[in-house]
């Protein structure tokens, strides 16, 4: 009784608050403002829907890992079994197609999000390395090191690249910098260079893939975020 | 026991500016905002900006910061419209570019006050702004005044703009189950707020 009496008095009270009458920016100001935003008032053409955005990510990412496999050496795929490829595959599209359709989504102002963030970072990162550790052997060399770094330079190598592609597609629009943007960006390459690297390499064993290929994954994802909030705390 | 938000009211714009407008027509209106009407963006600028100042201002920041605050809000607007879809809300547009402006507004703030201590000296903040807002507002105002910042944005979305718990996640970039717990919260602490109040009175 006496909660749904306060319940009510809280209600009244915050209806009067919203209904409030309230004052508009002054007269001059307004002016001011209206006369600055006409003098660069010029048509623009509409970005295009979510749906062809979504595309563009994926068409750039299936082409550029076309291009990739295309150059690049086959040791991979002819040393993984067909449940490794299939599996490896799935997960690195899959993680494509996240990724895109996040990043889209920051293109566009009040876009809805299905998934948070970080759960899109935690599902893809559990999903890699998950993938990485089921499908194949854990067998360890004893050359860990001198196997492992070239893996973990081409996947470097690839990422800087695609990330700047994907920015460039990406900067058409309304991008507010951010950890999770660069975090975003970065994923997307991440993926596409992990696909490259487990194209090309020759040691298809758990503790190699997930150490230098995950564990690069993970480090140039920090690396974006980390880019992506400096530029956010540097902004004018 | 936990207590559910009571239904949120839908006021839309009619008690911000006196002129009602529906999301419809704000849509007509970026449309031809974005085909280079210049009396378009003037009626927009009419009837959002008295919005954006009152979601500036609930941030405790002084009117006068508000307004410069809303003036930034429409250049990002402004450099932003073509990323606007017919198919989607404004509201949710609007305020997602009207979060990103305060929250740079936020660090800019920090960021020189901390150069102002690390210089000299300074004896009074230019920014302690929360406690001249909150004497000057009445009640309500001050309880609102300190809530925390995202259940703060969350209130005025839904109560001043009418926003849907769906367009409320739209614009902070969440979830509909997040937003509905920020509301929750709020709710939970003007209540509290409320019953302290009354208990002081009696």
């Amino acid at each position: 009784m006496a909660n749904n009496q306060a319940d009510d008095d809280l209600e009244h009270r915050l209806v009067a608050w919203a209904a409030a009458e309230q004052q508009g920016l002054r007269v001059e100001k307004e002016h001011e403002l209206c006369g600055v935003l006409t003098a660069s008032l010029k048509p623009v053409r509409q970005l295009p829907s979510k749906a062809k955005l979504t595309g563009r990510f994926l068409l750039a990412f299936a082409a550029c890992a076309a291009g990739l496999m295309a150059t690049l050496d086959k040791a991979g795929f002819h040393m993984m079994t067909a449940a490794q490829m299939t599996g490896m595959a799935v997960i690195l599209a899959g993680g494509g197609v996240l990724f895109s359709v996040s990043l889209v989504g920051r293109m566009v102002p009040g876009s809805r999000s299905a998934l948070p963030f970080w759960m899109l970072l935690v599902t893809s990162g559990l999903a890699v390395s998950g993938g990485m550790a089921l499908l194949f052997p854990w067998r360890a060399s004893h050359v860990v090191v001198s196997e492992g770094w070239p893996c973990a330079v081409m996947e470097l190598a690839i990422a800087v690249p695609a990330a700047a592609i994907f920015w460039s597609l990406a900067r058409r629009g309304a991008l507010f910098a951010s950890a999770g943007l660069g975090a975003a960006l970065t994923g997307l390459a991440v993926f596409l260079a992990l696909t490259a690297v487990q194209f090309q390499c020759m040691y298809p064993q758990a503790p190699h893939v997930l150490v230098w290929h995950g564990g690069m994954a993970v480090l140039l994802i920090a690396l974006g975020a980390a880019i992506g909030r400096a530029m956010e705390l540097r902004l004018p | 026991m936990m207590r559910r938000p009571r239904n949120f009211t839908r006021l839309g714009f009619e008690g911000m500016s006196g002129t009602p407008i529906e999301d419809r027509q704000l849509r007509d209106l970026m449309q031809r905002y974005q085909h280079a009407d210049a009396a378009a963006l003037e009626e927009l600028v009419r009837h959002i900006s008295p919005m954006l100042l009152r979601y500036f201002g609930a941030s405790c920041v002084r009117w006068h910061d508000a307004e410069d605050l809303v003036q930034d809000c429409w250049i990002k607007i402004h450099r932003s419209r073509h990323t606007y879809r017919l198919s989607e809300p404004v509201m949710p547009w609007i305020y997602a570019i009207a979060r990103h402006t305060r929250l740079d507004a936020y660090r800019k703030r920090r960021r020189l006050e901390s150069r102002e201590v690390l210089v000299a000296s300074v004896p009074e903040s230019q920014h302690h702004s929360a406690p001249e807002a909150a004497r000057e507002q009445g009640e309500i105002d001050r309880m609102i005044a300190v809530l925390p910042e995202s259940q703060r944005e969350v209130l005025v979305m839904l109560k001043v703009s009418g926003m849907s718990l769906e367009e409320v996640a739209r614009a902070t970039s969440s979830t509909v189950g997040a937003v509905k717990q920020k509301a929750h919260r709020a709710y939970e602490t003007l209540r509290r707020a409320l019953g302290k109040e009354r208990g002081n009175g009696e």
